[in-house]
């Protein structure tokens, strides 16, 4: 059930008669959005229930475990148990077709006759978002950052809330369980919500859905077959794709979530604006960013014991951050490019410093951080490791060759994508607020027209969003 | 086995990350019953102006009695939408994306 479709405005028109019957009975309320939740996720498939079911199991059981016990020794072994069930599973079904397609090549090579058969494990929809959950609930109560969570129906509902079940943003335990104590005794943002719900549909159904369909799909799928300024024009217009279809995903789960009466983090902000590939990561899938530094790049020592420790730790996370988005070589690259990035950024940080010092400066920089990341992203898109090589291959000639495929309105639709990059900081505030004036029958008579123009201009039919693959 | 209490760095209080929200737009807002008749409201406009989408969507539900029940009557909504002229805005604003995206550099698309 994807967000811009008739079918979630059906189930979520329903959704929004029963918070207002229950409006008075929070439990009630909470024991409905698990239902809802549920019915959500079943609408892919209904068994990846018992997935999500059993991994809400895990999570609320080590969390008892840990929070009532003092023994500093049993309560690192449920943590380490919790973790490692939670790996297991993404592991069995993420990874483990990787792991033996790997493997065959290693005895292929090695000159070996036997291969081992394929499992072809079918990928539950979101299962890292909801795994990303559990380790991050078992870890915070361990470390004492969030109290355990008694309440089953809590647990439930902080694993499997239906905004963000499936692509985010990742919604941290100390963030979202204390919301869930007692009702919130604040008004529902309405205009911020629909203001983000626009914004949402406008970035999804139009830009990134023209975008994929027009340039970017059939120059990846052939990069031979174009000249450099459609391969160009290809690679700007996947990073404003990836980014509309993303950020238009948390954009409309943080709307939802405020409309049920809950908070949401920030996961994007404006991140092609960045002039430091540190501070790309600061502004990009900040819900992820953040995590991978808390778990991960922090546990593993930070930047805590030397340089060369620290560029070792960068590496590491950043190449376990390609590897979450899938299992194949094309995102170990991307990965490994980011990961080496902030190293090289950091050791040459003496000479550059943490800031560009001029305005030719901060242009240089936008400049390299916004190819980097682009490049990088080359490697993220193309079907396989060869066929980005081809991509990046396609540069060195064709300059000559007229366009094919980066018509007009493509080029219309990237500047598009752009420009929302450099709005100024407050313009969402200034907007909401704005919006805010209007009586609530004018609210929902523009959300209608509204979304019926955006339905269409947009083409027929909606790709899902990319990130429901990872 | 006793529970103990559990004790709580200073960080559990302390929001991790920034609300996606702000606060100056948390103080505008609506109850539950206020946020339903906003969407409804929303949702019969939508039903209005983009009733062209409906009977293709009806097309890939199901072959229950529920769905061809469906079918017949977004049709008959499409047509009664058509003969009042709300479809109209639908299909000028389509054709109009239409004739962008055929603009090729250098002159007209075909």
């Amino acid at each position: 059930m994807l967000f811009p479709t008739l079918d979630f405005l059906l189930f979520f028109l329903v959704v929004a008669a029963a918070l207002v019957v229950l409006e008075r009975h929070f439990a009630a309320k909470k024991a409905m959005l698990v239902a809802a939740s549920y019915i959500f996720y079943a609408a892919w498939d209904w068994r990846f229930c018992f997935l999500l079911a059993g991994s809400t199991a895990i999570s609320y059981v080590a969390g008892l475990l840990i929070g009532a016990s003092d023994d500093a020794r049993y309560r690192r072994t449920v943590l380490t148990m919790g973790v490692a069930l939670h790996l297991f599973i993404l592991g069995v079904f993420k990874y483990l077709d990787f792991l033996v397609l790997s493997a065959n090549q290693l005895a292929r090579m090695l000159g070996l006759q036997h291969e081992l058969p394929f499992f072809e494990v079918l990928l539950p929809v979101g299962i890292s978002f909801f795994t990303f959950h559990g380790i991050s609930y078992i870890t915070d109560v361990y470390r004492g950052d969030v109290r355990m969570c008694r309440a089953p129906l809590d647990m439930a509902l902080y694993m499997s809330f239906f905004p963000q079940l499936v692509a985010g943003p990742i919604v941290r335990a100390a963030y979202f369980l204390p919301q869930l104590e007692r009702p919130a005794d604040e008004p529902i943002p309405i205009a911020a919500a629909l203001l983000l719900i626009l914004g949402g549909m406008f970035k999804k159904v139009i830009i990134a859905n023209y975008l994929a369909t027009g340039l970017v799909d059939p120059v990846f799928g052939a990069p031979d077959q174009y000249g450099g300024p459609d391969l160009l024009l290809a690679a700007y217009a996947y990073a404003v794709q990836i980014y509309c279809d993303f950020s238009a995903y948390t954009d409309i789960a943080i709307a939802l979530a405020a409309l049920c009466g809950f908070r949401f983090p920030r996961n994007f902000n404006q991140p092609y604006r960045s002039l430091r590939l540190r501070e790309f990561w600061q502004r990009w899938h900040m819900s992820l960013s953040f995590w991978l530094r808390d778990y991960l790049y922090k546990p593993l020592g930070g930047n805590r014991h030397g340089r060369l420790n620290t560029y070792r730790n960068l590496m590491i996370t950043m190449l376990l951050g390609g590897i979450w988005h899938g299992a194949a070589w094309k995102f170990v690259m991307w990965g490994a490019l980011h990961g080496g990035g902030l190293a090289v950024e950091r050791m040459s940080q003496p000479l550059i410093g943490q800031r560009p010092a001029s305005r030719l400066g901060a242009i240089v920089s936008w400049l390299v951080v916004f190819h980097f990341v682009c490049f990088a992203w080359i490697f993220f898109r193309a079907e396989d490791f060869t066929v980005a090589t081809v991509f990046i291959a396609g540069f060195a000639h064709g300059w000559r060759e007229p366009i094919q495929q980066a018509q007009p309105a493509m080029v219309a639709l990237i500047l598009i994508g752009f420009a929302g990059q450099f709005l100024p900081p407050r313009s969402f505030e200034r907007a909401g607020l704005a919006l805010a004036r209007v009586p609530n029958w004018g609210l929902g008579m523009a959300m209608g027209l509204l979304l019926a123009a955006i339905n269409a201009l947009g083409p027929e039919g909606i790709a899902p969003f990319i990130y429901f693959r990872f | 086995m006793a529970a103990p209490t559990p004790s709580l760095s200073p960080r559990e209080r302390a929001p991790l990350v920034t609300d996606a929200i702000p606060p100056s737009l948390r103080r505008h807002g609506a109850s539950p019953r206020q946020m339903l008749a906003i969407c409804l409201i929303g949702a019969i406009v939508l039903a209005f102006f983009a009733s062209a989408d409906t009977p293709g969507w009806a097309e890939r539900l199901g072959d229950s009695w529920l769905d061809h029940r469906l079918r017949t009557i977004t049709g008959a909504w499409d047509e009664a939408m058509e003969t009042l002229h709300l479809t109209d805005p639908h299909e000028r604003l389509r054709a109009a994306m239409g004739r962008a995206l055929d603009w090729q550099w250098g002159g007209a698309g075909d």
